[in-house]
């Protein structure tokens, strides 16, 4: 049987994104000549990350990379290769960068060939309860180079040259971090590995630690020589047990083949890691409250400066990274500064972790270049909204990010445009909101979200985030009134600017967002008592139709006694007693009962 | 030695570790095992492919995994085998993971009904 060849062409934006049609063309020509056309699949992908050598082909199986062809090779590409079963070798390249084996395994399925997995390499790839998993495919390797051939100093420039910016939210950039705990004079300094994740919708540093926790160690020892810390900690929440678990497994094993404790790989340096769990509370992912809660206190924010490069956790110069940026050294190490620079766009370098959930056809982790349009992630690899249902808008970085409605679908995706058109990149959190949704409730959830987590020590956040919970469940129940739509942004703007710490100033985005982008929504529940969606309940009119049997199934679970009808004939509801429950609506079997 | 020379060596143990396991077996299975994986039943797929191995079938190198990011076809079952494009399966059952072992691992018959494409 002859083999199947798939062939996936690099669509990359600086590759050949602009002659990818032509060379598609040509490659199905070559292949309707040689009478091949449907036996072989041609799929574009993402950004491979090989943008020098552009333009990109891989053909699986066998993972062979052709670079650097003109469409005059193709024809001669598609004969030797496909139909005579020999490569073409001098138009091969060899690239042996680490995040090449995930687009080994997964690459030829459309909802990975567009995505590009740097932080997650070995996530989904490497059995992570198994140190001898991570080793063989270079892991520790970055350590032990930092180890041979770098200084401290010299392991903070390059990840100064790499322009890798926090991936926790805020996108500071992380050489400047390093740089400034590394020249700060103390003998004890303490490298935090911030894995406390509580946006709602948001996995992707749990799946991360439960995939591959070695390259966190990694990444936490690699941050350990730069800064000439001796100790890491892991802050992480219970309430993720298999991750705790296997970062502990991680850690005990790394200490024992010598990458963590004294001496590590014979150099005298000496570096060790320790597990504090975390309560859950939202707000304990603040750097300045996540180290008050290690020290034993209530996590609560504290003003900055000092920041806590300067007087961190026990007013020692400390390091906090997020899981993801964390993921990212290993790869900037060995595959180098410049290499990680070439990827995404002019400001925000590398690649970003989004947790898609919402209505969307394919949930999951997707890790995509800088520089992808939130269209490309939501379509071509999201697969779109389920049951063709009408896009209307995507939440982006939890509840500290807004809601962006059609027209920004294509916004790429980066630091600056994301906030340019009013959301943020937050730490990836990616709910896709679809027609069925209320933009006022939703704004109402997150809103709630944060008005519970809040740690209430400064006003605006814990009075405010109440105070405009309460416009919001006014508007919600049908009791807005028209200026209730401006009070709120005047709230949230007044929020934004007098909170004490980051969650506070962005609190009232979901609201103040949704205001911008859905305000004909907001009027309508206040001057027309009318919910678009069908979601808030009090704006609700249940109505008996025709289809009505008489059953009397309706009428037996309502609280409020509300249906009234005799046995075999129809029922009406009076809407003056009602509580729009939605009882009988959910219990009727005929649908007879209508939601408007 | 330097530290560089200590990880080459330590690898070139590792792989050989890996190698004693079964990895160069003709097939390799994967099972998602992330806490999502779990909670969708992955924990019994993988007792699944455990039984019929210690119940003799050979050949085969079993291993867990994190997560590949599948959240709605979960639990997932990858099948590699050198030189051809690797297998996914997904929403994997008890019922279907018995039927892979017999079918594909067996046989060689790919279930294509059940892979995620």
């Amino acid at each position: 049987m002859p083999k199947r060849f798939n062939i996936t062409l690099c669509d990359g934006p600086s590759c050949i994104h602009k002659r990818s049609k032509k060379i598609v063309s040509t490659i199905e020509e070559q292949l309707k000549k040689l009478e091949l056309s449907g036996k072989v699949g041609i799929n574009l992908s993402g950004c491979l990350g090989m943008c020098a050598k552009g333009p990109v082909m891989i053909i699986n199986p066998g993972y062979t990379i052709y670079g650097g062809f003109a469409e005059k090779d193709i024809p001669e590409i598609i004969e030797e290769h496909i139909k005579n079963n020999k490569p073409v070798t001098r138009l091969i390249i060899d690239e042996d960068h680490l995040y090449n084996r995930f687009f080994r395994v997964f690459g030829d399925v459309n909802f990975f060939g567009k995505q590009m997995r740097i932080a997650l390499r070995n996530c989904g790839i490497i059995d992570p309860e198994n140190i001898d998993d991570y080793i063989s495919l270079r892991g520790y390797e970055a350590l032990a180079k930092v180890l041979t051939d770098f200084t401290p100093d010299k392991v903070v420039d390059q990840i100064k040259k790499s322009g890798l910016r926090g991936r926790g939210g805020a996108g500071f950039p992380t050489g400047i971090k390093w740089e400034l705990t590394a020249k700060e004079k103390n003998d004890e300094k303490f490298v935090i590995c911030n894995a406390d994740e509580g946006d709602p919708g948001a996995f992707m540093d749990r799946s991360a630690i439960e995939g591959d926790p070695h390259t966190i160690v990694e990444g936490m020892a690699v941050a350990g020589y730069a800064i000439r810390a001796q100790k890491g900690i892991v802050y992480i929440r219970a309430e993720y047990p298999l991750a705790v678990k296997r970062i502990k497994k991680a850690i005990a094993d790394a200490r024992k083949e010598g990458f963590l404790g004294k001496n590590i790989l014979g150099t005298g340096f000496y570096f060790d890691i320790e597990v504090r769990l975390g309560a859950g509370a939202f707000v304990c992912g603040e750097e300045t409250a996540l180290m008050l809660s290690i020290e034993g206190h209530r996590g609560m924010p504290r003003p900055r400066p000092p920041f806590p490069s300067v007087s961190g956790l026990f007013n020692k110069p400390t390091l906090i990274n997020n899981v993801e940026t964390l993921a990212n050294i290993p790869v900037i190490i060995l595959d180098g500064a410049e290499w990680f620079s070439s990827l995404g766009t002019e400001k925000s370098k590398g690649t970003k972790v989004f947790a898609l959930a919402g209505k969307i056809k394919n949930t999951g982790l997707v890790e995509v270049p800088m520089g992808t349009t939130l269209r490309e992630i939501i379509y071509d690899i999201g697969g779109g909204i389920p049951q063709d249902k009408k896009f209307k808008a995507v939440q982006t970085g939890g509840p500290s990010g807004g809601c962006l409605s059609e027209e920004y679908l294509d916004t790429k995706i980066d630091y600056e445009s994301l906030a340019a058109a009013g959301s943020i990149m937050g730490s990836g959190g990616m709910i896709v909101i679809d027609e069925d949704s209320c933009m006022v409730n939703i704004a109402k959830f997150f809103l709630e979200f944060t008005q519970n987590e809040s740690c209430g020590k400064c006003t605006p956040c814990r009075e405010g985030t109440k105070r405009m919970l309460e416009i919001l469940t006014r508007i919600t129940e049908g009791k807005g009134k028209d200026e209730d739509i401006d009070k709120l942004l005047r709230l949230g703007n007044m929020i934004k600017k007098a909170s004490l710490c980051g969650l506070g100033q962005s609190a009232p985005n979901p609201v103040i967002s949704t205001i911008k982008n859905f305000r004909a929504e907001y009027e309508e529940h206040v001057r027309n008592k009318k919910c678009r969606a069908g979601v808030c309940q009090h704006l609700l009119v249940y109505e008996i139709t025709d289809k009505c049997s008489g059953c009397s199934a309706c009428k037996k679970v309502c609280p409020a006694e509300a249906v009234t009808g005799s046995l075999k004939q129809k029922h009406s509801i009076d809407i003056n007693k009602c509580i729009r429950c939605g009882a009988c609506y959910k219990i009727c079997k005929f649908s007879a009962i209508k939601k408007s | 030695m330097n530290p560089l020379e200590i990880i080459k060596r330590k690898r070139a143990q590792a792989i050989n570790r890996i190698i004693a396991k079964g990895y160069l077996s003709s097939k390799r299975v994967y099972v998602g095992m992330a806490t999502c994986e779990i909670a969708a039943g992955s924990k019994e797929i993988m007792e699944v492919f455990q039984e019929a191995i210690k119940s003799g079938l050979s050949d085969v190198y079993l291993s867990q995994k994190g997560c590949a990011g599948r959240c709605n076809l979960e639990p997932t079952v990858e099948v590699v085998e050198e030189g051809k494009i690797p297998l996914k399966y997904g929403l994997v059952t008890k019922e279907r993971a018995k039927e892979i072992i017999e079918r594909h691992l067996k046989k060689g018959e790919v279930i294509k009904e059940w892979l995620i494409k």
